[in-house]
Parts: C-alpha cells; sequence; structure tokens
C-alpha cells in the first residue's frame, strides 16, 4: 500500500515508469477482478495511453503533477466520455457519455490514469452494493463479505490493491460507509466543495463526490485536487479553496472532540468499543472530550429517506428510452413504452425510491412529508451548528455494526435503512467527514470511525484523521492485487 | 394507510408498471416504509426555516452563446433515430 | 337567460436573449433538427442547470413594463411531467415564489386586466408526429420563456383581443421578446367560463390551447363561449378540461388522456440557489427601460396636441415612435412631423407588419431638416410633401431637391402676377366664387401654387385673390 507521494517519487526518479504500474494493476485487475468484483467497465487503452503521455513527460524532464501517471479509479455514476457510465443499472446499458464529469475533466488534465468504472448499488441506492445490475462487489478482507456500499466497488479497488485511489459520492454514507467496511479511508467533503457537474444524480441536494484512499494523507492530496469552483455547478462554493494537504501533522493537543450521545445508541458491543478507545487515544494526543445531546439526530434517518427519495422520483424521471440507455423492445404506444422501459430497466429498490419519492411529493402528502422533512432538515442542521460552538471536531461510528456477509443484507427495507443512521446527519447538514479505520471487529472485518467537521473544514478534519492514523497502526493491506 | 389505489396512482405518475400479483406486496412495503416516514410527524422537536444546502444565491451565468455539439454528438446514445431527430416508433 | 363571458389568460413569451436559460446553446429560432443542443439542454445523466442572469433582467422588466411588484425573494423549482418533448421530466420553473405579482394591463377604456403573476420558465422540445411515429428536436428545449398570468378579469371578445394586442406591445417595446404567435414565440392559452349576466360567482372553466393568432383566440373563444352557453341553456354541465382548438374546423376539443394524470409534485430545484434582488439592482433595470406606449401616448396628446388616435398610431409599434421623437426633436411643432409620418409615411407602409418594420430610405434627422424649414418660413408646405415624397424615393436629404430660389419666397409683384394669370384662367370658378360658393377659390388657390412651384403662401395668396376678385 503505497502513497501516492511515494509513488510519485519512483515515476519522477524514473525507478518505475506510469506504463509499467499501470500495467501492473491491469494485470491485477485482470486476475482478481473475477473475485472482487470491484471493477464494472475497463478502459486500459486509454488508461495506458494516459501513462504513456505521463512518461513522455517524465522523459523530456518536464515537471509532472502529483498526481500524474498514477492509476485510479471512478465510481460508475461518473461522467467519462466515451467510457460506459451506467450507475450499474440496466436502464444506463451501453450509454457512453458525450462528456465528461468535472472532477474527471480535473484529474485527466492532471495526468490521471484511469483504469475503469468501479461497482456501485444502483444508482448509489443501498448500502451493500448488492443492488448492482453487475452483481456484488465483494470485501478485500473476505471475500465473502460485502464491501459495503453504495461505493462498495471503488472502497474494494482501494482496499484490494486493484487501484491507489477512486473517487466515491456520498449521498447518506455511500463514501464512508464502504471505506469503513473495507478498511480504508474515506473522505465525504461538505456540500459544494466539490463539483458535481457530471455526476450522475441521485439525490441532488445531498450527493457529493470524494476520495477513496488508503491513507488520510492520500485523502488530502486528492481532495485538494477535485475540490474548487465550477461555473457549471450553481451549489459549489465560489470563495472556497482546498489546502488541506500542507496543513496536515497540525497539533491537536487542546482541541476539542464532541461526540453526541444519540451517536453511541444502538451499537454492536465491539464499535462501541472501538470507538471509545479512539477517543481515548485522541486523549492521549491532547485533545479534550466533550460529550452532548443532540435530539434532532433521532429524526435523521426518515428526514433523509423522504427528501433523497423525493429528489430521486424527479431525477430518475428522465430514464425514458428516448435519448440514451436501454429501451424497451416491444411496445404499444409512447407511454407504454416510457412504462415498459423504466419497469424493464430499474431494479427493486430503485423503484420502491421512485415510488415513494413520488409519494411525499405527491398532493395531499407534500406538507406532511416533504415540507416537514426539510423544517426537520433545518433543525438538524441548526443542531450541529450549535455542537460546532463546543467542538472542534465530532467523533462518532460510520456504521452500528461491521460488514456483513453477502446475501444476508436483511430483506426488510427499513431495518436495511436503519444500518445508515450514522451517516446520513452529515448529509444533511452538507457537513464534512471522513471515515478511517479504529479497530477491528472478532470476525476480522475492519470498524471505522468518522471525523465531522464544520462546513468547508476538511483540513481540519483530515489534521485529525492523520494524527490518529500515525498514533495508530490499523491500516492494513489485503492479499489482492498489485503488490508494490 | 395507504391503498392499493394509491399505489396505481403513483406508480402512473411514476411511468412504471406495477403487475396486478405484486400490488398485495408492494402495498405492504409501501405502507411500511412510510410508516418509517411518518415518525417525523410525532417529532418533539421544532422545525427550522431551510432555504437550500449550498446557502448560495445569484448564481448566473452570463448571456454568451457557446457553439453546440454536433446532431451527431447529441443523437451518440439515442436508442431510435431517424432524420436527426430522437425517435419512437408507434409500436415495436 | 343572458350569458356573460368570463375570462382570463396564461401567456407564454420567448424571451429575446442570445442562450438558453440553463445553458449557453443559441436560442436562434429554427435551424436544423437537434443542432442547438447540448448536455444540458437535453438533460444528459449529471449535468446541472445554470441560470442566465438576462432571463432575470427581461422577466423583471416585463414586471416593471405591466406594474408588477418585484419578488426580492425568489427561487427556482421542479414541475414534475414525464412526457418526450421535457428531456428531463420536469420542468424547471417557479411555483410559489415567481420573480413579479400583483400587476396590470391598461385597456383603451381604462380598464385593468389585473395579473396574478409573471415567472420565468423553460421551453420544451418540439414532437413531429408522422404516421404514428414520433420524432424529438430539442432545439427549443431550455428556451427561456415567461409565462404571464391574468386574472379571469376579461368580460368579451374585444378586450381579449386588446389585452394580447396590448401585451405583445409591450414587450415588443421593451424589446424582451419578438412576440410572434405564428412562430411560437407567443403562445396564449385562455380559460373561459360563462355565468348569467349579474352573477358573481365563477362558473366551471376550460383551457383552450394551441391558438397561433389573435383572430384564432378570437374564433376559439366564440366557439366556446357558445358551446358553454348551449350546454348550460340544455341543462348540461360544463365538464374542467382542456381543450384543443382546431384552426381548420373552427371547433375546440378535448386534448388529454387518461395516461396523463397530472400531479405536478412541484419542489424546489435542488441544483439552484435562490435570487435575490436589491432595490438598487431593480431601479437601475426600471431606469433602462423605455418610455411606455400608452404614457408615450398620453404625453403626445398633451405636450403636442396630437388627436388621441394619431398618438395611438404613433406609438404602437417602438420603432415608429423613436422615429417620430428623433425627428421632433428640438422642434416647434411636432405635430408637423406626426401629420407627414401619418400622412405620407405611412401610406407607403401596406401591411402591420411593414409598419412595425418600419423600413424608411429617410432618416428622422431628414424629415427633421425638412419641417425645420417649414417652421422657419424657408418652404411652404406644398412644397415640403412634393419634396418628402422625393425623399422617400431616393433616400436624399431635403437640400438635394431645393434650391436656393425655391427658398426665396414670392415677392408681392410677382404674388400678383400669379393671381391675375390665375383668375383669367379660370372665369369659371372666379364665377362661382362670386355666386357664393367659397370652395371655388381653392381651384385658383391651387393654380397660383403651381405657377410659384409651392413657394408661395397660401394664406396670402387667399387675401390677394380675394382683393383682386373683390
Amino acid at each position: 500500500m503505497a502513497k501516492i507521494s511515494q509513488l510519485h517519487k519512483l515515476l519522477t526518479e524514473k525507478e518505475i515508469s506510469s506504463r509499467e504500474l499501470t500495467e501492473k494493476y491491469i494485470e491485477a485487475i485482470e486476475r482478481d477482478n473475477k473475485e472482487l468484483g470491484a471493477y464494472v467497465h475497463l478502459s486500459f487503452d486509454e488508461a495506458l495511453s494516459a501513462a504513456d503521455a505521463v512518461d513522455a513527460k517524465i522523459a523530456s524532464g518536464e515537471e509532472i503533477h502529483p498526481l500524474a501517471g498514477i492509476p485510479m479509479t471512478l465510481k460508475d455514476n461518473m461522467s467519462t466520455k466515451g467510457i460506459e457510465t451506467t450507475c450499474c443499472s440496466k436502464i444506463l446499458s451501453g450509454y457512453k457519455p458525450i462528456y465528461d464529469a468535472t472532477v474527471w475533466t480535473s484529474l485527466k488534465e492532471k495526468g490521471a490514469v484511469l483504469l475503469g468504472k468501479t461497482n456501485m448499488d444502483e444508482f448509489a441506492m443501498g448500502s451493500s452494493c448488492e443492488t448492482s445490475c453487475y452483481g456484488a462487489a465483494k470485501n478485500p478482507r473476505n471475500t465473502k463479505f460485502v464491501a459495503g456500499g453504495s461505493s462498495g466497488g471503488g472502497a474494494s479497488a482501494v482496499g484490494g490493491n486493484l487501484a491507489v485511489y477512486a473517487l466515491g459520492s456520498d449521498t447518506g454514507g455511500s463514501i464512508r460507509q464502504p471505506a469503513s467496511f473495507c478498511g480504508i479511508v474515506g473522505l465525504k467533503p461538505t456540500y459544494g466543495a466539490v463539483s458535481r457537474f457530471g455526476l450522475v444524480a441521485y439525490a441532488s441536494s445531498l450527493d457529493q463526490i470524494g476520495p477513496m484512499t488508503t491513507s488520510v494523507e492520500d485523502a488530502a492530496l486528492v481532495f485538494d485536487n477535485i475540490a474548487g469552483f465550477d461555473k457549471m455547478d450553481s451549489t459549489s462554493n465560489p470563495d472556497f479553496k482546498a489546502d488541506t494537504f500542507k496543513n496536515l501533522n497540525n497539533d491537536i493537543s487542546g482541541k476539542t472532540i464532541g461526540v453526541a450521545k444519540e451517536y453511541l445508541e444502538g451499537l454492536r458491543p465491539e464499535v462501541l468499543k472501538a470507538t471509545e478507545e479512539a477517543l481515548r487515544t485522541f486523549e492521549s494526543l491532547g485533545a479534550k472530550i466533550v460529550y452532548f445531546d443532540m435530539p434532532a439526530l433521532k429524526f435523521a434517518l426518515p428526514v433523509y429517506y423522504i427528501l433523497a427519495c423525493a429528489e430521486a422520483s424527479s431525477n430518475l424521471g428522465r430514464y425514458d428510452g428516448i435519448r440514451y440507455g436501454y429501451k424497451a423492445e416491444v411496445y404499444e404506444s409512447v407511454h407504454d413504452m416510457v412504462c415498459k422501459t423504466r419497469s424493464e430497466g430499474f431494479g427493486d429498490e430503485v423503484k420502491r425510491r421512485i415510488l415513494l419519492g413520488t409519494y411525499v411529493l405527491s398532493a395531499g402528502y407534500y406538507d406532511a412529508y416533504y415540507k416537514k422533512a426539510q423544517n426537520l432538515r433545518g433543525a438538524i442542521v441548526a443542531a450541529f451548528n450549535k455542537a460546532f460552538e463546543c467542538c472542534d471536531v465530532m467523533l462518532a461510528p460510520v456504521a452500528p455494526h461491521t460488514a456483513f456477509e453477502l446475501g444476508k443484507a436483511i430483506s426488510d427495507p427499513i431495518e436495511t435503512y436503519q444500518s445508515d443512521i450514522c451517516t446520513v446527519p452529515v448529509n444533511i447538514a452538507g457537513l464534512p467527514a471522513i471515515s478511517l479505520p479504529c479497530g477491528v471487529a472478532e470476525d476480522g472485518m475492519p470498524i471505522g470511525m468518522q471525523l465531522i467537521g464544520n462546513k468547508f473544514t476538511e483540513s481540519t478534519i483530515l489534521n485529525f484523521a492523520y494524527k490518529f492514523e500515525q498514533a495508530t497502526n490499523l491500516m492494513k493491506s489485503a492479499d489482492w492485487g498489485v503488490k508494490l | 394507510m395507504i391503498t392499493k389505489e394509491d399505489i396505481e396512482n403513483i406508480a402512473l405518475l411514476s411511468k412504471l408498471f406495477v403487475p396486478e400479483e405484486e400490488l398485495d406486496a408492494l402495498r405492504e412495503d409501501m405502507q411500511g416504509i412510510i410508516d418509517f416516514a411518518d415518525t417525523i410527524n410525532n417529532a418533539d422537536i421544532e422545525g427550522v426555516e431551510f432555504d437550500n444546502i449550498a446557502g448560495l444565491s445569484n448564481q448566473f451565468r452570463e448571456d454568451v452563446v457557446v457553439e453546440s455539439l454536433s446532431v451527431e454528438e447529441i443523437l451518440k446514445n439515442a436508442p431510435d433515430q431517424a432524420q436527426d431527430h430522437f425517435l419512437v416508433r408507434k409500436r415495436a | 337567460m343572458k350569458y356573460e363571458l368570463v375570462a382570463g389568460f396564461e401567456t407564454h413569451i420567448e424571451l429575446a436573449t442570445k442562450t438558453k436559460i440553463f445553458c449557453s446553446c443559441t436560442t436562434e429560432f429554427g435551424g436544423d433538427p437537434n443542432t442547438h443542443c447540448c448536455p444540458v439542454c437535453i438533460g444528459l445523466p449529471g449535468t446541472l442547470p445554470k441560470l442566465n442572469r438576462k432571463v432575470v433582467d427581461y422577466a423583471i422588466m416585463a414586471g416593471l413594463a405591466t406594474n408588477c411588484e418585484i419578488a426580492r425573494v425568489s427561487k427556482m423549482d421542479r414541475k414534475n411531467y414525464c412526457y418526450p418533448d421535457l428531456p428531463k421530466a420536469y420542468q424547471i420553473s417557479q411555483f410559489d415564489k415567481p420573480l413579479c405579482e400583483h400587476g396590470y394591463v391598461e385597456l383603451s377604456t381604462g380598464k385593468k386586466i389585473r395579473l396574478a403573476r409573471i415567472h420565468i420558465e423553460e421551453d420544451a422540445g418540439k414532437l413531429i408526429h408522422k404516421k404514428g411515429d414520433t420524432y424529438v428536436d430539442y432545439n427549443r428545449g431550455g428556451v427561456p420563456l415567461i409565462e404571464i398570468v391574468s386574472e379571469p378579469d376579461i368580460r368579451s371578445i374585444d378586450e381579449a383581443k386588446e389585452y394580447v394586442e396590448k401585451l405583445q406591445q409591450v414587450m415588443r417595446y421593451i424589446g424582451i421578446s419578438d412576440c410572434k404567435m405564428q412562430e411560437g414565440s407567443m403562445r396564449c392559452d385562455v380559460n373561459i367560463s360563462v355565468r348569467p349576466v349579474g352573477s358573481d360567482t365563477f362558473g366551471t372553466r376550460t383551457e383552450i390551447k394551441n391558438m397561433n393568432s389573435i383572430t384564432n383566440i378570437a374564433k376559439a373563444m366564440e366557439y366556446e363561449f357558445e358551446r358553454q352557453c348551449d350546454l348550460l341553456e340544455s341543462g348540461g354541465k360544463v365538464i374542467q378540461e382542456t381543450l384543443r382548438y382546431d384552426d381548420a374546423t373552427g371547433e375546440t376539443s378535448s386534448m388529454r388522456g387518461k395516461e396523463d394524470a397530472h400531479d405536478y409534485r412541484y419542489f424546489r430545484d435542488p441544483d439552484l440557489v435562490t435570487i435575490l434582488l436589491t432595490d438598487e439592482e431593480i431601479e437601475a433595470v426600471k431606469n433602462s427601460l423605455p418610455e411606455l406606449p400608452t404614457e408615450k401616448a398620453k404625453r403626445y396628446v398633451e405636450e403636442f396636441a396630437i388627436t388621441d388616435k394619431d398618438a395611438q398610431n404613433l406609438t404602437k409599434y417602438r420603432r415608429i415612435s423613436e422615429y417620430f421623437d428623433k425627428a421632433s426633436e428640438g422642434l416647434k411643432n411636432p405635430k408637423t412631423v406626426a401629420n407627414f409620418m401619418i400622412g405620407q409615411i405611412f401610406s407607403r407602409l401596406a401591411t402591420e407588419a411593414d409598419k412595425e418594420i418600419f423600413d424608411i430610405k429617410t432618416t428622422p434627422e431628414q424629415l427633421r431638416e425638412l419641417v425645420k424649414l417649414i417652421e422657419d418660413g424657408k418652404i411652404k408646405n406644398n412644397l415640403a410633401k412634393t419634396t418628402l415624397d422625393k425623399m422617400l424615393e431616393s433616400g436624399k436629404g431635403a437640400m438635394d431637391f431645393i434650391s436656393e430660389d425655391d427658398m426665396g419666397g414670392v415677392d408681392e409683384g410677382a404674388l400678383t402676377e400669379f393671381c391675375k394669370a390665375a383668375i383669367e384662367a379660370n372665369p369659371n370658378a372666379v364665377a362661382d366664387y362670386k355666386g357664393g360658393k367659397e370652395k371655388a377659390l381653392m381651384a385658383l388657390l391651387g393654380n397660383v401654387m403651381k405657377q410659384s412651384r409651392g413657394k408661395a403662401d397660401a394664406a396670402q395668396v387667399t387675401a390677394k385673390l380675394k382683393e383682386l376678385i373683390g
């Protein structure tokens, strides 16, 4: 598990060429992806020509960007020109976009090497990657276990050494939870820090792209290079400039970590224990811990599902078989074609969420559900604002449990939704949060924690995470993929 | 309580077909989810007016033309097309 | 029973911005199918809208020109419905916080048709149905629109026609739309109900769509009014529905099938942020507005003693009124300019469209120069008239046709000679005049003018003739 900065050094010192590095990853993907199911679309030709371009630069003595020549991957919901982008849904099968997502444009310009697109729950709706139309991505620590979701493919690829880093998206925990299940680092940035242009929308007011890496340092480096204002995204913040990499390893003694008691309810004992141990570690680094109540959090989960599904029902209306993607083969009229296309193209979970979203927005129910949920969203935002008056960061578990076995995802949708309880508040409030390993469960699966910051304080949470990472030694390499 | 008719209505609005034999199961599923959503209506906390999560206003674009894409690009992913148009045939 | 018509309008007007409302594609009319498109306006997954500032400005202009209050806080909402011409399956529009509210349009009778609101939204693409197949062209998709919603204040077809004409006139004046109904840049939906005269409750209304001219609006409304009256007379009930007007048959027919169960599920568009307007910004837009036709016509009547009818004619189209304003600048008597325009210039413009374009060879400065010559007493009206004709033909200035000699006027001696000659040549006219026919003098006057090549002063000539005839 080499860090990006180490690989960069190897490249610039010509210890290895980008092509050689890329070929190692290609070889490993060809060997291991069948088992891990991390990738769903491969772009090896594009990757090799990008690598060659970087090698040419190095050969000519040109300075290269820290991310140049580094093999990476994007979640399958980020638009990549000419490379299939399906959100792991049958309804987008064969869709090759004609434009690039802003994050991909900026990474491509810096010489990033895209190996392919990674697996996810269909349209990012799920917490185990099992709703993917390509089948689930598996946990590199133990392939009987889920990688988590929705960005399970990215977590599996990075945790399984099939990519140096991945970009995932996080609507209700979709970066942080798979990162914690697979024992890697995942950063969900502040809403508006990273452009959403080109990110296929699930829930527009909650979605945010972020890095999945094997170290806090890498997360900071990648974040700095994807964050920033994008004129194509009206919700992108015009004033924010990411400069986190330089600010790692600042002293945290005397700083305050807040813990909302609601986050500690209903946890598996080993998760609770690891969380408490993490707090002790921070105390040993000189941080103070404060506990408080945040009653508004009790409603975060239904608020999240109402808002996310409402937005999704609207965002997913466009898949009608006319402009792109799947189209029903047999139909009687335009209306019939659209209904058949959608009924055949969407999976059950997606349909369920579309129906719920339609319901909460429909005449007679809007006030009781959507509007009420918006007001509670306001209350949750206010509660976090208040919390950050008395602490610098908040610490919480990522999930009440660790990765579960494939196929064991509880069939009851409500119980499945419950597992998102620790992650959704951050999306509701638009805050940044980083997930990183803080322990290992009895079954050997990683336990994760999250550090939550106030808006646009990525630098602070990355610094705390970095300090923790240096103080512990929990990042473990899996037996898959490239060994460097 | 959500009825089968409600389900049929929201399915129509969502442009989804629900086969007759799946209606009951789906109704039950939806009832469960809606009961869960309903918990917000017992919230013992005060709601707060919410504007937009980005906290931004007045993000505008200037009125300057950028060349459009070619019709070939635009139609590239169309499942069916004819005469430079997206096409839905009468029946298939 | 006698019934009264009650109608309100929902008018969509395409704004004359260069680019679409949420992307940078051109709004130009026409163009080959799907050539004015990009990932944003065909709604590709992952694309996001970015609001065109000009659309907001134009909507504010429309609001101010129709006496609306402008919202200081506004936002964009999604109107969800699935139709092949709508690439995102929702239209970005405004629901509960429109940019403009509570305005009115004043008719010539002084009656005010109240406007409930004006909001901004995106247009849909175009569907072409051929042999049951559906062809989709998204060139028009994303073109900015304002929707102007009136209160049901209209009580007659004439009021309806004038309301639409007034809107058209004002929007063209302020330059935010060409309002061409044939090209679809102005589209009207009418809500109609009827009620017994004297009643103050509203009947069940129907909505008529698809009328592409003011004539058709009138015809459709007449048909629908009769239909509803007949229905009520025969004990039937009006069903609330959307109707399509068929130009060929002159009838309205029901439009929607049952598959279009409508519930738009409006909610705020999370991809767009709040629109905040300051008093200063609104004031700046206000100051940029040209003088509006109604005010202008009032001013012409009051300041220049122009008749009401002439004032209406001069203000109907912005180009004409601007021409008039420019030509009259610094003149003592703008009415002379008005007379030349309405008389000689208008007679060269056969259609309303010609008047609107107002493409004439003579510049307002040239016309001013000509009128100035009259005001300074250098030439007489008749000469000016013939000169203007020549100017309009050639585009040349007055001085190209008028010599120093022409401007010299006619001295007393010459005038007497001309008059004597005229009397001699027209004994019949002289006899008639003497017999009491005052008008007979005109023939003599004409003769003198001809001899003097228009230079003689008509009043002087008349006096001299009377003196000579005795």
